[in-house]
C-alpha cells in the first residue's frame, strides 16, 4: 500500500515535471481596468471631437435645414453653397468679397512674418549662445522676461512706431510686429538648442575662419534641421491662427483671415447665415490643421518648447 | 588691444535684437506706464499733474467693467485649471495604457492647432440659443436643461471657460505626458512589487514627482488667462452687457471702442502687474535653481 | 631663434589664477609635449597659444610675430581637437576644404592641397564621406587632414587620442611622430598620457597647479626629475620615494634609512655640498633594482616579498620595506619564483638615485 501510494507520488511528480514546460501560456486577456480607461478616453474623445463634427456638418447644410434645430443631424442635402459663398461673397465689415481677400492677406502676411522673425531671432540665438559676447546673462534674463510681457501693455507705442514708419495697415506692419512679438521666445528657443553645439566645434570653426557670417551660414545653419522644422511650423500655426496683431496692426487693408471670421461671426445686422460662418471657420482652420495632421509631433515639440523656454 | 573685426561682429549681430528689446519692449513700456500718469483721451498728452497722477487708476477701480474683469479673470482661471486637472487625468490614463496612445493624442491636442476664433465661432454656434445644443436637447426632452450659457450674463463665462478648456486641456496633457514619461520606470515597477493601490500611487508619489510640471502649467495658465482675448471676442464680445468682459479685453475696448489712452494704459499696466505677480515665482524658481547648479559647478 | 615662446603668460578665471608669469619657449621643429594631471592648466596654455582664450597679461610670439592680439585664424596655425569637432554636415573633402576657409587660395591649390594631405593619411576613398560615417580613426586622420591643409608651420594637439581604444592609439602614435619628423613642423601637443609624452616628444613641459615643473628632453624629465612631482608623476610603476638622512663621511656619502639601510650616493652629482645630517628623500626607480647582484652596488637589503604580478612582458614584484612597499621592476621568470612571505635580497644599481631636499622637494 505505502509503496503504491510512494508509486504514485513518483508518477505524479513525474508528471508534473514533464508537462510543466507545455503548460499553454494563457494568451494575456485584455483587463477590465483597460477596457475602463479606453471607454473612459473614448469619451472624452468623442467630446474633443463634438465641436468639430458639428461645424463641418453645418457648413454642408442649406439654411433651411438649419432652422429646423436639428444641430447634430447630418446634412438631408450635402452642399457646398456655404464654402462657395463665404469664401467669395460673405461680409466683412463693409466689404463683400468673401474670405478669399483674407485669405491671401494671411498668405502675404505669413510669408514677410515668418523670414523676419525666424532671421532675427536665429541670429541672435546663435550670438548669444557660440561667441563671447558681453552682456549675454542679463540678456538673455531681459528676454525671458519679454516673452511673458502682455501685448496691451505695448499697444500703443507700437501703433505710434508703426505709423511714425508709415507702416502702419500694411502687411508689413503686421509682418514686423509678428517678427517683434516672436523674437524673445524663439531666440530662447534657437539658443538652448545651440547651446548643446559641442564647444570644440566652435573653436575648430574659429581656427578654421573665424568669420561670424561664415560659420554661420556654412556650419551651424546645416546643423539646425530640426529645431529649424520645429519653429517654422510654431511659427506658421500661430501667425495664421493670430487674431489680435492682425486686427491692431492690419488697418482696413491687411487684415488677416481670422479678423475677416470675427468681423463675419460677430456681425449682428441681418440675418445670420450659420453655415457661411461655419464653412469660414473651417477655412481658416483647415491650413494649421492639415499641418497638424501631417507632422503633429514637431507641432508638439513647437508648441510645447514655445511654452517652457527654460 | 587691437581692432578685432571678428570681436566685433557677434556684437553687432545682436544689435537688432537689442534694438528691439530696448525700443519695442523696454520703451514700449516705460511709455505707456507714462502714459498711465496723464490726461491722456484719444491722443497722447505728456503733461502729468503730479497733484493727482493716480487718477486714471483711481477711475480704474471705480469702473464697474474693470471690476466685473477682475472677477471674471479669476473666475475664468479657477474655470480653467479644470483644463489641468482633465489633463492630467487623460495624460495619466494614455500612460497607463498604452493602446491608441497616438489616436488620442492627435485628438486631444488638435484643438490647440485651431485659431481661437475659430473656437470660439464654433462654441458661439453650439451655445446658440434659438438653433444650438439647447434646441436640440429640449427637442429630446429635456426641457429642463439650459444651455444657452452664453446669451445669460449669470452662465456667459462657464461658456468661455468650456470652450478654453477644450481647447487647452490638450495641451496641458501634453506637458503631463512627458511629466510622466521622464519618471523613472522602477518607480512603476517597485510601486506594483510594493502592492501599492493605484489611487495611493499617484496622491502619494507620482503627482508630488511631478511638482515641477505642475507648478510650470499653472504659471503658463496664469499667464494665458490673462492675455484671454481672441475666445472672448468670438465668443461673446464681452457680453451679455459687460458681463464677460477680462482685462485683456477691457484695455483693448478702452483703446479702441472709448479712445481713452490714458485710461486704458492704466489698465494695461495692471496687466502687467498682475503677469508680474504670476512671473515673480517663475523668475525666482530660475535663479534660484541656477545658483544650485552654479554652486555644484 | 625660438619659434614659440610664451613670456610672462597670466590667465585668470574671474577671481581665479590659473597660469602665473608662466615662461615657456620652444624651438623650430620641436614636438612640445605639455604633461600633467587634469586641471593643471596644460589645456589653458594651448587655448591661450590658439587664441581661443584671452590671455589676462603676458605674451605669446610665434617665431618673429606678437600673436597675442591676433585672431585665432590669423596666428599660422593649425588645431586637432580631442573630439576631433569635425564639421557634422560637410564632407571629409568639405571638412578640409573649410580648414582652408581663412586663406584666401585659388580654387586649384585648394584642391592640390586636399588631395596631398588625403594622400599622405590614406584617407582618399573617404573623400566624399560624412563624418558620422567614419571610425573612430578615420575620423582622427581627417582632423590631423584638415589641419595639414592649412600649411602651417605649428601643430596643436589637444589630447587627440584619448577617445581611441589601445591599439589605435598606439598606431595613431607612431603616425603623428612619422608626420612630425616628415614635415619637421612645429608642434604643441597636450596630454595626461606620459607614455605619450615619453614616446612622441622632444621636449615636454611638466605642468601641475598652473605651473611649469620642468621643461626638458624626455631623457632628462625621466633621469633627472626637478623635483618630487616630476618624479612621483612620470614612470609606472612610479617611483619608489623613500625619506632618509645624509651621513657625510671620509668622502662618503651615504643615504641613511630609517631602517638602517645605508644608500651609497657618493658619485651623485649634488648642485651644493651635501650637509651631514640633512633630511632628503630618496627616489628609487623599479627598474634599478637587481635580485641577484654582480658588480658594485649601491646598497643591498633582505626584505619579504608581498606579492609579484606579471604585466605581459614585464613584471613587478612589492617587497615590505620600512612599513610601505616597494615596487621593483624584475624579469617576468624570477617574478613566477618569489612567493609571498620569502625574503629576498634585494640590490640598487650605483649611480642611479634621484635625491630630493625633503624640506622643499627640489632635486638636490
Amino acid at each position: 500500500m505505502n509503496d503504491l501510494s510512494n508509486a504514485q507520488k513518483a508518477v505524479g511528480a513525474d508528471i508534473a515535471v514533464r508537462s510543466a514546460p507545455y503548460f499553454p501560456r494563457r494568451k494575456k486577456a485584455i483587463t477590465g481596468r483597460s477596457i475602463a480607461i479606453i471607454a473612459f478616453l473614448s469619451v472624452c474623445a468623442l467630446f474633443f471631437c463634438v465641436p468639430l463634427y458639428v461645424v463641418v456638418v453645418t457648413s454642408f447644410k442649406t439654411m433651411d435645414q438649419i432652422r429646423e434645430g436639428a444641430m447634430f443631424a447630418l446634412p438631408n442635402v450635402w452642399t457646398l453653397e456655404a464654402w462657395d459663398h463665404a469664401w467669395n461673397s460673405a461680409c466683412s465689415g463693409t466689404r463683400c468679397e468673401g474670405l478669399k481677400v483674407g485669405f491671401w492677406n494671411s498668405v502675404f502676411i505669413l510669408v514677410p512674418s515668418l523670414i523676419l522673425s525666424i532671421g532675427l531671432s536665429i541670429v541672435t540665438g546663435y550670438a548669444l549662445a557660440l561667441w563671447n559676447v558681453k552682456w549675454a546673462g542679463p540678456f538673455l534674463f531681459v528676454l525671458f522676461i519679454c516673452a511673458f510681457v502682455p501685448f496691451q501693455i505695448i499697444m500703443f507705442p507700437l501703433i505710434s512706431m508703426t505709423a511714425t514708419l508709415k507702416v502702419y495697415g500694411s502687411i508689413w506692419g503686421v509682418a514686423i510686429i509678428h517678427a517683434v512679438l516672436a523674437m524673445p521666445v524663439l531666440t530662447l528657443i534657437f539658443r538652448n538648442y545651440y547651446k548643446d553645439i559641442p564647444q570644440e566645434i566652435m573653436s575648430a570653426a574659429v581656427m578654421d575662419s573665424g568669420s561670424f557670417w561664415k560659420i554661420f551660414v556654412e556650419i551651424i545653419l546645416p546643423m539646425s534641421g530640426n529645431i529649424l522644422i520645429v519653429v517654422l511650423i510654431l511659427q506658421i500655426t500661430s501667425i495664421w491662427n493670430d487674431y489680435l496683431i492682425g486686427v491692431t496692426f492690419g488697418g482696413m487693408g491687411a487684415q488677416p483671415m481670422t479678423v475677416n471670421l470675427a468681423n463675419l461671426i460677430t456681425i449682428s445686422t441681418g440675418t445670420v447665415r450659420y453655415n457661411d460662418n461655419m464653412a469660414a471657420a473651417l477655412l481658416t482652420a483647415i491650413p494649421p490643421l492639415v499641418i497638424y495632421f501631417l507632422v503633429g509631433k514637431l507641432f508638439v515639440q513647437g508648441i510645447t518648447a514655445g511654452a517652457i523656454k527654460g | 588691444m587691437t581692432f578685432r573685426w571678428s570681436r566685433w561682429s557677434p556684437q553687432l549681430a545682436l544689435v537688432p535684437a537689442g534694438l528691439v528689446t530696448l525700443v519695442a519692449f523696454i520703451g514700449a513700456i516705460l511709455w505707456t506706464i507714462y502714459l498711465s500718469l496723464t490726461r491722456s483721451r484719444r491722443l497722447p498728452e505728456y503733461a502729468i499733474d503730479w497733484s493727482e497722477w493716480g487718477r486714471q487708476y483711481e477711475r480704474l477701480f471705480k469702473d464697474d467693467a474693470w471690476m466685473i474683469s477682475l472677477q471674471n479673470l479669476i473666475v475664468l482661471g479657477l474655470g480653467s485649471a479644470l483644463a489641468i486637472v482633465f489633463g492630467f487625468v487623460l495624460a495619466a490614463m494614455i500612460d497607463r495604457e498604452k493602446r491608441g496612445e497616438s489616436l488620442f493624442r492627435t485628438v486631444f491636442l488638435y484643438p490647440l492647432a485651431i485659431s481661437l476664433i475659430v473656437t470660439g465661432a464654433a462654441w458661439r454656434w453650439i451655445f446658440n440659443p434659438e438653433l444650438g445644443a439647447e434646441h436640440f436637447i429640449h427637442s429630446i426632452g429635456l426641457t429642463w436643461v439650459n444651455a444657452s450659457w452664453l446669451a445669460r450674463p449669470e452662465t456667459a463665462m462657464y461658456g468661455v471657460i468650456l470652450a478654453s478648456v477644450w481647447q487647452s486641456a490638450g495641451f496641458y496633457m501634453a506637458l503631463m505626458l512627458a511629466g510622466l514619461k521622464s519618471i523613472n520606470s522602477e518607480i512603476w515597477s517597485a510601486a506594483r512589487l510594493d502592492g501599492v493601490g493605484m489611487f495611493k500611487l499617484y496622491t502619494e508619489i507620482i503627482i508630488p514627482m511631478m511638482k515641477f510640471t505642475f507648478v510650470t502649467c499653472a504659471i503658463l495658465l496664469s499667464l494665458g488667462v490673462i492675455k484671454a482675448y481672441d475666445v472672448i471676442v468670438a465668443m461673446t464680445n464681452g457680453g451679455p452687457g459687460q458681463s464677460t468682459y477680462v482685462p485683456a479685453y477691457f484695455t483693448i475696448q478702452a483703446l479702441s471702442a472709448k479712445g481713452n489712452l490714458g485710461f486704458a494704459s492704466a489698465a494695461a499696466v495692471m496687466m502687467l502687474v498682475l503677469t508680474a505677480v504670476i512671473f515673480l515665482p517663475l523668475v525666482l524658481l530660475t535663479a534660484w535653481q541656477q545658483r544650485r547648479s552654479g554652486a555644484r559647478a | 631663434m625660438p619659434r614659440v615662446s610664451f613670456e610672462h603668460i597670466t590667465k585668470n578665471y574671474g577671481a581665479m589664477k590659473v597660469l602665473d608669469d608662466l615662461n615657456l619657449a620652444i624651438d623650430d621643429g620641436d614636438f612640445l609635449v605639455l604633461l600633467g594631471p587634469s586641471g593643471c592648466g596644460k589645456t589653458t596654455l594651448l587655448n591661450l597659444l590658439a587664441g581661443l582664450l584671452d590671455i589676462t597679461d603676458g605674451r605669446i610670439m610665434i617665431g618673429e610675430r606678437d600673436v597675442t592680439d591676433l585672431d585665432p585664424k590669423d596666428r599660422g596655425l593649425a588645431m586637432v581637437f580631442q573630439s576631433y569637432a569635425l564639421y557634422p554636415t560637410k564632407t571629409v573633402h568639405g571638412n578640409l576644404k573649410f580648414g582652408l576657409s581663412a586663406s584666401k587660395l585659388p580654387r586649384e591649390e585648394i584642391e592640390k592641397r586636399i588631395a596631398w594631405a588625403a594622400r599622405l593619411l590614406q584617407i582618399e576613398p573617404l573623400l566624399h564621406r560624412k563624418p558620422g560615417q567614419l571610425s573612430g580613426g578615420q575620423r582622427q586622420r581627417v582632423a590631423i587632414g584638415r589641419a595639414l591643409v592649412k600649411n602651417v608651420a605649428v601643430f596643436l594637439f589637444d589630447e587627440p587620442l584619448s577617445n581611441l581604444d589601445a591599439k589605435l592609439r598606439t598606431e595613431m602614435r607612431l603616425e603623428i611622430k612619422k608626420l612630425h619628423d616628415q614635415l619637421k613642423s612645429t608642434i604643441v601637443y597636450v596630454t595626461h598620457d606620459q607614455i605619450e609624452a615619453m614616446t612622441m616628444a622632444t621636449k615636454i613641459a611638466v605642468m601641475n597647479g598652473g605651473v611649469i615643473q620642468q621643461f626638458g628632453t624626455p631623457d632628462e624629465i625621466y633621469e633627472r626629475p626637478a623635483n618630487l612631482f616630476v618624479a612621483g608623476f612620470i614612470g609606472s610603476p612610479a617611483m619608489n620615494l623613500r625619506q632618509a638622512r645624509l651621513s657625510v663621511a671620509a668622502g662618503k656619502v651615504e643615504a641613511v634609512f630609517a631602517s638602517g639601510v645605508r644608500l651609497d650616493v657618493s658619485d651623485y652629482p649634488f648642485a651644493a655640498s651635501p650637509q651631514d645630517g640633512a633630511a632628503v628623500i630618496a627616489g628609487l626607480r623599479p627598474e634599478h633594482f637587481v635580485l641577484a647582484a654582480s658588480g658594485p652596488v649601491a646598497a643591498s637589503f633582505t626584505v619579504p616579498v608581498q606579492y609579484a604580478e606579471r604585466t605581459g612582458p614585464d613584471a613587478s614584484a612589492y617587497f615590505m620595506f620600512e612599513d610601505d612597499l616597494l615596487a621593483l621592476r624584475v624579469e617576468p621568470d624570477s617574478a613566477a619564483r618569489l612567493t609571498p612571505g620569502q625574503s629576498v635580497t634585494v640590490s640598487f644599481s650605483k649611480g642611479k638615485a634621484n635625491l630630493f631636499d625633503a624640506r622643499t622637494g627640489q632635486r638636490m
